[in-house]
């Protein structure tokens, strides 16, 4: 499979403090890759200075061969990269159409815009049901929905998500993570951020395990799984 | 005066004031930004129409749209080169700023206008409804201060600038994570705001006299109107407009046309104890 992000040597932090200390990461075209690690490794910083909210200080990031670590959160958007923020984000007092609608506020093509709210209603047909409701008046599973169907509505070529399962009870994050293999079999890649080890090793083929700022373990998810030392600091056997 | 009479001069000035209040209110509510130039917004949008009335003999419903795009220019271009600038800074920052630029803005108007009062006379007559005595050019004012306001509020809920701005109201990086260019949905924000202000100058230089020396009382309505409806939003900017004209019109009957200015703070100050968000305010959406 083609290579689709190729992120080598990055740092990045806020003020004083540096978060990421040399970052080295690489996404292939149709992949699963989760990013697992404990609070406060910098696996949200990192997903924000892939997006362009936070400002790399060194090193790079390739997308599809293109230098993206000096690009506005715009211009990162534009080149097919959307990031599912962690904690829903979905605008209050905005209904889940209007809150999927901006997911596509880069598009002009009207028409495929109706195509692929379709599609999210389809995915998540909860979402339709409730298309006129305010986002932010759903349960935490819905909202976890619309804020991924409004990530699929820029028609993204690697979607980022921050935080799939936090505060979702096991039967929603299934559920969820059956969407997210849909997704996937049609197609889009997704770099999935999560603390839940055994739901990031369940959905995705390979890992990047984060601490304190720099990439630990790296791997096929089945050996990790394996991996003693992983077992007892992440999934608590 | 009967009461029909009066309903009927304070709906008048209400529908005028929700027009006045709507765009500081929404600079207010999506920016954070206290803009202290919308009183001398407003004196030059009247200025700019009685001007070219006086002069060149230009109808202001003509001026109108002209003066409208003219101040959304002048909002945004000031928005753009100084006011992002430090649009994340603490309110005070904004509000000195917007403050010093108001008194440049207001002595050049002084300079090469003067603060003469200055009102389009359209000659219009009057008309007699259920025995309520309307002028014509009255009517035409809230009919059009109406349709702006209603305009505005539908540009907001249902087109893809109007959600933008919503958006980054809400949530400023969220918004930056679908693409949109925070810095320029302000500069837009605020230039429909001035836009707002100037066709409300408009308006007013056809049914009252204007005058620079009204900058601040224009302002200070403004955030009369905001407060008593609830911050950010066309519908609060509607009810505490219509509610301010409609106390102001009763207590200038009741209590002398001195004391009207008295009532609409003194309603204000309770307001803000008893509802903080306003009438139609909601909590967190202020």
């Amino acid at each position: 499979m083609p290579e689709l992000l190729r992120i080598a040597g990055l740092t990045a932090g806020y003020g004083d403090v540096q978060v990421l200390w040399g970052i080295d990461l690489d996404v292939r075209e149709g992949e699963i890759v989760a990013i697992v690690g404990s609070n406060g490794a910098g696996k949200t910083t990192l997903l924000r200075t892939i997006s362009g909210l936070v400002g790399a200080r060194a090193g790079s990031i390739l997308f599809e061969g293109r230098e993206i670590s000096k690009a506005g959160p715009d211009e990162v958007l534009a080149a097919g990269i959307a990031h599912v923020p962690e904690g829903r984000r979905l605008f209050k007092g905005l209904s889940v159409k209007d809150n999927l609608l901006l997911g596509a506020y880069l598009r002009r093509d009207k028409a495929e815009i109706q195509n692929d709210l379709d599609y999210v209603f389809d995915l998540f047909p909860r979402l339709k049901e409730r298309h006129s409701q305010d986002a932010t008046t759903m349960s935490g599973g819905e909202q976890q929905m619309c804020a991924i169907a409004r990530g699929i509505m820029s028609r993204p070529r690697l979607l980022m998500i921050d935080e799939l399962s936090l505060g979702l009870a096991p039967a929603l994050i299934e559920r969820l993570s059956e969407g997210l293999k849909a997704i996937n079999g049609n197609g889009l890649t997704i770099l999935l951020v999560e603390q839940d080890v055994m739901t990031a090793f369940e959905l995705a083929s390979r890992a990047f395990v984060v601490e304190t700022g720099r990439i630990a373990k790296a791997g096929e998810t089945v050996v990790l799984a394996d991996d003693p030392a992983i077992r007892q600091a992440y999934l608590g056997v | 005066m009967d009461f029909a009479q009066i309903l009927a001069n304070g709906v008048v000035l209400g529908a005028l004031y929700a027009c006045l209040a709507v765009g500081f209110s929404l600079v207010w509510g999506v920016l954070n930004v206290i803009n202290m130039l919308h009183g001398s917004f407003i004196i030059l949008g009247g200025y700019l129409t009685y001007f070219a009335w006086q002069m060149f003999g230009i109808h202001p419903l003509i001026m109108l749209p002209i003066v409208a795009a003219f101040l959304f220019v002048v909002g945004y271009a000031l928005q753009a080169i100084f006011i992002n600038k430090v649009v994340t800074a603490p309110v005070l920052v904004t509000l000195t700023l917007t403050f010093g630029l108001d008194m440049i803005l207001y002595n050049l108007m002084t300079v090469y206008f003067s603060a003469t009062p200055r009102q389009v006379t359209l000659g219009l007559g009057s008309i007699q409804l259920f025995g309520v005595y309307l002028p014509v050019v009255r009517l035409l004012g809230m009919a059009l201060a109406l349709l702006l306001t209603g305009l505005l509020y539908v540009t907001l809920r249902g087109s893809r600038i109007g959600r933008a701005i919503v958006a980054v109201r809400m949530d400023r990086s969220a918004a930056a994570l679908m693409g949109i260019r925070v810095n320029r949905i302000y500069a837009i924000t605020f230039g429909i705001g001035a836009l707002m202000a100037g066709a409300a100058g408009a308006l007013f230089a056809m049914v009252f006299p204007i005058t620079t020396n009204l900058s601040g009382v224009f302002l200070g309505k403004a955030f009369v109107v905001c407060v008593i409806g609830g911050l950010g939003s066309v519908p609060g900017a509607l009810v505490g407009g219509l509610a301010l004209g409609i106390i102001e019109s009763f207590s200038g009957v009741l209590l002398g046309p001195q004391h009207a200015l008295t009532v609409g703070f003194l309603v204000m100050l309770l307001l803000l104890i008893v509802r903080p968000t306003g009438l139609v305010g909601v909590k967190g959406y202020e």
